[in-house]
């Protein structure tokens, strides 16, 4: 069915639950994920950080509503939401090396379960042309 | 099919969404759909507006069968045969 590819920069609650929804939509469709985590991205895949992202949000004064909103419609966490897509298809979540460093991790061992490895731009941008489909969030 | 063809439908499997949102229902429609047979029916009852368009898409892309829709009171049932 295809490929997605993601480009993911923004670290935002936001966009990261955007993007789990997108990925959860095309693990439906049996299409294979890859992630590549793109600068301020990278500090939500920062092990411990998964619970810190509700303080980064596009719309800061929205943003208690939208976490809210989120628990009472029983929407899952972006974590969630990652986890699910992976349950479907086969997914893959690269950290550009720059972003990761940027934010304090420079091994697999400082960044969560959902990280697959570390990636250069050349490899995000080769897949990206490759993919079915890309999405820059 | 008439929503009397639908509602008298022998279904094999019945899943119950109405307390997840989009893409909720798509993803547990495809996990349930990996527990029936070819040729079985399901129904997906969902009160997700989006899922109403989403499922029989789905369907299509993945060789299923829409059988349809039905309105009930505060949500829907959407009707499907395994292929």
């Amino acid at each position: 069915m295809g490929k997605l590819v993601i480009g993911l920069s923004s670290g935002s609650i936001d966009k990261l639950t955007g993007a789990g929804v997108m990925m959860a939509g095309a693990a439906a469709d049996d299409m294979e994920i890859e992630v590549y985590v793109l600068l301020t991205a990278a500090r939500a895949f920062i092990k411990g950080n998964e619970d810190l992202q509700d303080s980064v949000a596009d719309y800061p004064h929205l943003k208690d509503e939208f976490c809210a909103r989120l628990k009472e419609i029983n929407v899952p966490t972006w974590v969630e939401f990652f986890e699910q897509a992976a349950e479907f298809t086969d997914v893959k979540v690269y950290i550009c090396s720059l972003a990761g460093k940027m934010w304090g991790g420079e091994k697999m061992e400082d960044f969560n379960h959902l990280v697959t490895g570390f990636c250069g731009i050349g490899q995000y941008l080769d897949e990206a042309k490759e993919a079915e489909l890309h999405i820059n969030i | 099919m008439t929503n009397e063809e639908l509602k008298a439908l022998a279904v094999n499997k019945s899943v119950d969404a109405r307390g997840t949102a989009c893409p909720g229902p798509l993803l547990e429609a495809k996990k349930a759909m990996g527990t029936i047979d070819e040729g079985q029916i399901m129904e997906v009852l969902s009160a997700d507006e989006g899922t109403k368009i989403d499922i029989p898409k789905w369907c299509k892309k993945q060789g299923h069968e829409y059988l349809g829709t039905v309105e009930e009171s505060g949500y829907f049932k959407i009707y499907l045969k395994k292929q």
